[in-house]
């Protein structure tokens, strides 16, 4: 027994010096330090020709120049962002060349000039596999990009599309430094994750993996420099951990947190400890309605592009069942009960933050009545157990999404009651994330719940989503097997319209949104909403959608 | 002996083959692949996404990829003409061979979810804060446990005896992520007196300092991974103990007039410790394959937490890496169990 006690007395001692070290201090200079935590992995290249997701993103978008800049209000590509690599730009008048001109003032930071070879040598990458870069993406919409000078960069299109500008955007990459190197040795060089040759707002720290990566404040940017000594972005993996650490104060700044945390957040900032920001986001859920025949599925059109007959779905091939459909389900009802009242509706196909949005058509009403009466008209009768019939067929159907989604879940189980109320009866079925992309590419369903993630700046076109040449059985998108010719057309006006006035671009994806709500390809649903909130010592926080830190270089933290 | 071991290494090659193979055929007959990723974005072309599976070979024929996998793609001109491979450089429909060379030689490949970057620096940089954690957790569980158990089986039916057996049902009981959250929420977020995971200080500059001037950091993870030992040992041990205590020389050594401690501690513990030998091969491919929901828990960048994101992303190249060097490990650990237990254990001879 006593060598217990003395066994409980050592551990006790051990616990206490531990406890007595000191914890994580962020004592530097005078401008504070921004920490922000990601959920998910981390960063793991810095370079980039190799960075494809969110989290080298936003270390990459503070070391590197863009060609590119934007307007957060707009919410948009503009010309003329000091930052930006491209100051001006035309497009040739058949719509597929892009004549960009570069700033010639900008160097890296070992006094090396920007120019167009930087560039060049990206599109180089592009074109090359052995360089396992995933830029080979741009292989498939640009068709060349030339430097007639070193200020100069002529970017050829394959198709005429108003998204050429947007498209034209590879990096800008050191290539003084990767010349010497083989194609398919730049995905290990020792640069990727030491960039020590930049030119941005910040200049590279340190770089601990799935820990944290640091950047310091670079004196010799030439545009207004940042307050802040520094940024750090650290990773924490567990979601419940990184709110947790933003409300103890141990981060300063977050982007997103889960939608069932918003109102801890909220309740720090109505206590004056955070600010915080929500806007609606680019994560949109629906519901897809299969119009053809699920049992036969065809092509929308044919090799000549003449339209083949897909048969009717026995449920939803009638317009008047989609919008019962419709009207039946409440959706500001699903708002509250799958994401916390975290959502804004969507009347049709565009999210509410693109430019292109119809902002005077407004999402269709919860009408159950109105729902019931379109049933009724399009020839479906209550039967001995309540459930609609037509013609001896049941109103009865598979609702499939995505096991382990726990908003989806949430969504299909209030849509199945929704439309129990005016008597369709709904086989609600969870099965794998994969299994459903099967199902849906093949088009041998009835109707699913998924979602899409829209970029920023937003795309209005939607060519990929509901063309009828994107209606292709085992690979396209449109796999609601919509066919609307003039909707086609529209679309490809609206992508190729001579001078791409935005303007005149609206009205044209304006019809489309009307057509879209009368026909309802998908039941549009909402967008989940981002939140970008920031501790109340940070200074300068002032977000727009998807631009939290267009002002960053103002920030300041105090201690 | 060294024949013993010889051999032992030899009789393993198959069983690692046998492993490859069989993660080979459950990872590729899930359903997706690692390009079900792109399908969220709305603006993606069909042929950009065949585009992107074929970049990363993963359209070709289930043997040639393994094969691929295993010993490179410079063998293919035995097959003569050849359509699957799809690394071009010129563009001139003259494949480039011998871009990858197997893991026979080495190349793991690369991490389709890390951006493309080579598996085996993302494995290495990894491994350092693995097997830091996986060992303080196994120290935590050896240093508690023993005593724990030989305590417990000297006093057995006391109640320490029956606190100790409480503790072990308990700590069995309680998930790991309910346990992790909760300690972090008590030390972290409300007594503020450790850190709410990590593994070394947020700084700008300076790097990460050496361990023993972060074991704060340590100890929160240790706690909740080494848990799990102290209850698991300690059982084992009292067991073990309460087998040597009933022996005959336990009580020719009380017989002899010594003293009761000398006869537990020297007598009986050396003895009940033998069977804790065959413990060790597992718990070094323990130590070694990190610990998914403790690292994840903790924000531990070890190898748990890329093998979990592995699966998730279904990143091929990663996931037969961690299965490779897990199998290697636990191959490697049995071997090491079993001489060690032939060397202890004079009763056992090498055969």
């Amino acid at each position: 027994m006593k060598n217990v006690a003395k066994f409980l007395a050592i551990a006790v001692v051990f616990a206490l010096i531990m406890a007595a070290l000191p914890g994580a201090t962020n004592a530097q200079g005078g401008g504070g330090i921004i920490i922000e935590a990601t959920f998910g992995s981390g960063p793991n290249t810095f370079n980039p020709l190799f960075c494809n997701d969110t989290a080298c993103s936003r270390i990459v978008s503070f070391l590197f120049p863009g060609l590119l800049g934007t307007d957060p209000d707009q919410q948009n590509i503009v010309k003329g962002v000091p930052e930006a690599m491209a100051q001006d730009w035309t497009i040739s008048e058949d719509g597929r060349t892009v004549t960009f001109k570069l700033r010639q003032d900008r160097v890296w930071s070992d006094g090396t000039p920007i120019t167009a070879k930087d560039f060049l040598f990206s599109w180089k990458v592009a074109n090359d596999e052995t360089t396992k870069s995933f830029l080979t993406f741009y292989t498939g919409l640009i068709e060349s990009v030339e430097a007639p000078d070193d200020f100069t960069l002529v970017v050829t299109h394959k198709v005429a599309s108003c998204n050429a500008v947007s498209q034209s955007s590879l990096p800008f990459v050191p290539s003084h430094l990767f010349a010497e190197v083989a194609p398919d040795k730049l995905n290990t060089l020792p640069y990727n994750i030491n960039p020590n040759v930049t030119a941005g707002l910040y200049k590279f720290g340190e770089f601990r993996t799935g820990e944290q990566t640091s950047l310091l404040r670079d004196d010799a940017y030439p545009f207004e420099k940042a307050k802040t000594d520094g940024f750090i972005y650290k990773v924490v993996p567990d979601q419940t951990v990184l709110v947790e650490q933003f409300l103890a104060g141990e981060t300063n700044f977050i982007d997103g947190a889960p939608v069932n945390r918003r109102s801890d957040v909220k309740a720090a900032a109505d206590a004056g400890t955070v600010k915080a920001y929500d806007f609606a986001g680019n994560s949109w859920d629906y519901l897809a309605l299969n119009f053809a025949d699920p049992t036969n599925p065809q092509n929308g059109l044919d090799k000549n592009g003449n339209p083949i007959d897909q048969g009717k779905h026995p449920l939803f091939g009638d317009i008047k069942v989609r919008q019962a459909i419709a009207y039946a389900i409440d959706v500001d009802s699903i708002i509250k009960g799958a994401v916390f009242g975290e959502g804004t509706r969507m009347a049709a196909n565009m999210i509410p933050t693109s430019w292109a949005v119809d902002k005077n058509l407004a999402p269709l009403p919860f009408d159950p009545e109105k729902s019931k009466a379109l049933l009724a008209e399009a020839g479906w009768k209550p039967g001995p157990d309540g459930i609609l019939t037509k013609d001896g067929v049941r109103f009865s159907f598979t609702l499939f999404t995505n096991q382990g989604n726990t908003r989806r879940e949430a969504i299909g189980k209030i849509v199945k009651d929704s439309l129990a109320a005016v008597g369709i009866e709904v086989d609600f079925q969870l099965i794998d994330f994969n299994v459903l992309i099967e199902r849906f590419r093949s088009q041998t369903y009835d109707a699913f719940i998924l979602g899409w993630r829209n970029g920023y700046p937003d795309s209005p076109d939607q060519t990929q989503l509901f063309a009828r040449t994107s209606d292709v059985v085992g690979s396209g998108s449109n796999f609601t097997s919509w066919s609307n010719p003039k909707v086609d057309d529209l679309m490809k006006k609206a992508l190729s319209l001579p001078g791409c006035d935005q303007a005149e671009r609206a009205k044209l994806y304006a019809e489309i949104q009307k057509i879209f709500q009368e026909e309802l390809p998908y039941i549009p649903m909402f967008v989940i909403n981002g939140q970008y909130a920031a501790r109340s010592t940070v200074n300068g926080f002032d977000p727009r959608p998807n631009e939290p830190f267009w002002n960053i270089q103002t920030w300041t933290v105090s201690q | 002996m060294v024949k013993y071991i010889a051999r032992r290494i030899v009789q393993s090659i198959p069983t690692l083959f046998g492993i490859t193979i069989l993660t080979w055929i459950i990872m590729l007959a899930a359903p997706g692949g690692p390009t079900g990723a792109l399908v969220l974005d709305p603006n993606l072309t069909p042929q950009q996404r065949e585009r992107a599976a074929e970049v990363l070979g993963v359209n070709d024929p289930m043997p040639v990829q393994y094969i691929r996998w295993l010993i490179g793609n410079d063998w293919h001109w035995f097959l003569g003409p050849i359509d699957y491979n799809f690394r071009d450089r010129n563009n001139d429909g003259v494949p480039e061979l011998g871009t990858d060379r197997g893991i026979l030689r080495g190349d793991f490949g690369i991490s389709f979810a890390n951006n493309n970057r080579p598996v085996l620096p993302l494995f290495a940089e990894r491994l350092g804060a693995t097997l830091e954690l996986g060992f303080s957790a196994l120290l935590f569980g050896l240093i508690l446990g023993v005593p724990i158990g030989i305590t417990a089986a000297v006093l057995r039916g006391s109640p320490f005896d029956n606190a100790t057996r409480v503790f072990a049902v308990v700590v069995n009981a309680v998930p790991i992520f309910w346990l992790g959250l909760i300690l972090i929420l008590i030390f972290g977020a409300n007594l503020k007196i450790l850190p709410m995971g990590g593994r070394c200080p947020v700084v700008l500059t300076g790097g990460c300092p050496p361990l023993y001037e972060r074991l704060n950091y340590l100890l929160l993870p240790t706690i909740v991974l080494g848990a799990g030992g102290v209850a698991g040992y300690s059982r084992y041990l009292r067991a073990s103990m309460l087998d040597v205590l009933g022996q005959d020389y336990m009580r020719t050594a009380r017989s002899k007039g010594l003293a009761e401690r000398v006869v537990w501690f020297a007598h009986g513990a050396r003895n009940a410790l033998i069977p804790l030998a065959t413990f060790l091969g597992p718990a070094i491919a323990f130590v070694w394959g990190g610990a998914f929901v403790t690292e994840t828990i903790f924000s531990w960048p070890g190898i748990g937490r890329l093998t979990l994101q592995s699966i998730v992303a279904q990143d091929y190249a990663m996931i037969m890496a961690v299965t490779v060097f897990s199998a290697l490990a636990t191959v490697i650990g049995y071997i090491i169990s079993d001489v060690l237990y032939a060397l202890i254990d004079p009763r056992i001879r090498f055969g």
